[in-house]
């Protein structure tokens, strides 16, 4: 075997880890990437909005009411979808005691319970109209709710320690709890609300969404992602040097700043 | 000398436990009497008529029973851990989830047990039907060790901070929903006259499943939270 080879794509993905899990390389990394995330952000999201709100044909049942969703469905999707990567980076925590994991996982459960709250809000303020309720108990309304308890539940226990490694970790625990539990809770409100004979309205119905309305989706759903980079590595920004205030990498910067004015 | 079996363990903290709570058996009744004063103010609030009472009666027993146990959790590792004994615990040489396991059975035996006895009287003050009682009480027995096994695990992840009641009941909702839903599923079932069979068997199957997997998890909580 040629010990001199160049290195394989494996090789410099595991250094990238490896790098990225120091505090000083994820500082100045977050720093140069953020600008690129919200201007990509504010790019697809001016995109989408316009093909969304102008270029997309009404609906022909709810009107134009329908164009909620292309704040509220990338917003649903993104609550899942922070959750998924707050438990992950949790896991992550936990298992390799990697500090900057569970910064990852702490920092966007704020974002990810925005996101959820979102939802919550454009969802009720499209049932108003179409359902005549601010809130019915659907199965997804309902499971959505039982999310936001959960990111609360994370974000509470974290604040709840003093040391705040400890109080990552714990929290984290509460994280990868909440994926066994969520399934659970999901499929038992559906049964529930068999049971009791709720609404039955389906969001989309049979009918396919056509591709006028779903291309501004999708782009709504990327511009979402990239507006949780560049929201979560600002936060992570700043818990690092929380943390991280007495070292030398911290303190080489503050004089940096400080020289420059 | 070699260490005492895990059986040895498992019964000397099941003892130790209980014989506290022995001393303290006043304390036994505080539950029961929050249970009693929460039963008596929907009367108050909801009005005084039979039919509409009994259509509430069981979904208010039970989840004031759920909250009752609630506010009895903070106590299951809180002075062990004032007095220190619970870091002992951790260093014994038998496996952590079993003596949890005793700590979560001799809690619901003080706890949740007096509630179950006295939960037909609550039943009884909100004319809940006396054929739809058994169903209930079912309900309850493979409700309240759920619930003691499910707030055990989180209030393990709380041992290391302040008090901290509000956010013991914010983690533990999410966990309580399904238990509520199914334990009221049953009632509601057989009150219409329906087959109730199915929710009990999914809280038994959920129970089992808590058996053996809430104590050790509720070891690996206790140990990220006392950073051990």
């Amino acid at each position: 075997m040629n010990v001199h080879s160049s290195p394989t794509l494996w090789n410099r993905l595991v250094l990238w880890y490896h790098q990225m899990g120091s505090p000083p390389y994820f500082y100045a990394f977050a720093g140069r990437w953020r600008p690129w995330f919200i201007a990509a952000t504010l790019i697809t999201a001016a995109i989408g909005l316009y093909g969304g709100l102008l270029l997309a044909p009404p609906d022909y049942q709810q009107g134009d009411a329908y164009r909620i969703i292309f704040i509220h469905v990338p917003c649903a999707w993104m609550s899942l979808f922070t959750y998924a990567f707050m438990a992950g980076c949790g896991l992550v925590g936990l298992v390799w005691r990697v500090k900057l994991a569970e910064i990852l996982a702490m920092e966007a459960a704020p974002i990810g319970a925005a996101f959820t709250f979102v939802t919550l809000v454009t969802g009720s303020l499209w049932g108003k109209p179409m359902w005549g309720a601010w809130w019915t108990w659907d199965a997804r309304l309902t499971s959505e709710l039982v999310l936001l308890f959960l990111y609360l539940g994370v974000i509470g226990l974290y604040h709840a320690f003093e040391d705040t490694r400890q109080g990552a970790r714990a929290a984290a625990f509460l994280a990868l709890i909440g994926v066994v539990n969520l399934p659970i809770v999901h499929y038992s409100v559906v049964w529930w609300n068999t049971l009791h004979q709720g609404t039955t309205v389906q969001l989309f119905g049979p009918s396919r969404i056509t591709w006028s309305m779903l291309w501004p989706l999708l782009t709504m759903a990327l511009s979402t992602h990239l507006y949780l980079g560049w929201s979560l590595l600002g936060r992570a920004r700043v818990a690092l040097l929380e943390l991280e205030g007495g070292k030398d990498w911290a303190r080489a910067i503050a004089l940096k700043e400080a020289s420059r004015g | 000398m070699s260490a005492p079996s895990a059986r040895t363990g498992y019964v000397t903290i099941l003892r130790r436990d209980l014989l506290l709570a022995w001393r303290r058996r006043g304390e036994a009744a505080f539950p029961v009497l929050y249970a009693l004063i929460v039963a008596t103010l929907f009367p108050f609030a909801l009005g005084p008529e039979g039919a509409l009472l009994a259509r509430i009666a069981a979904g208010v027993v039970l989840v004031t029973v759920l909250l009752a146990m609630l506010l009895a959790l903070d106590g299951l590792f809180r002075p062990d851990v004032e007095d220190g004994s619970l870091e002992q615990l951790l260093l014994a040489p038998q496996p952590l989830g079993l003596l949890l396991a005793a700590k979560i059975l001799a809690h619901w035996l003080t706890t949740a047990l007096p509630l179950l006895l006295a939960s037909p009287l609550l039943a009884a003050m909100l004319h809940l039907p006396v054929a739809v009682l058994p169903v209930l009480l079912v309900a309850l027995a493979l409700a309240t060790p759920l619930m003691s096994l499910l707030g055990a695990l989180v209030v393990a992840l709380t041992v290391g901070t302040r008090r901290s009641g509000m956010l013991l009941a914010l983690m533990l909702l999410p966990l309580m929903v399904p238990v509520v839903i199914f334990a009221a599923g049953a009632v509601s079932a057989a009150q219409q006259g329906l087959p109730f069979i199915a929710p009990l068997a999914w809280l038994g199957a959920a129970l089992v499943l808590a058996l053996v997997l809430a104590p050790a998890a509720c070891a690996a909580a206790l140990r990220i939270a006392l950073d051990a």
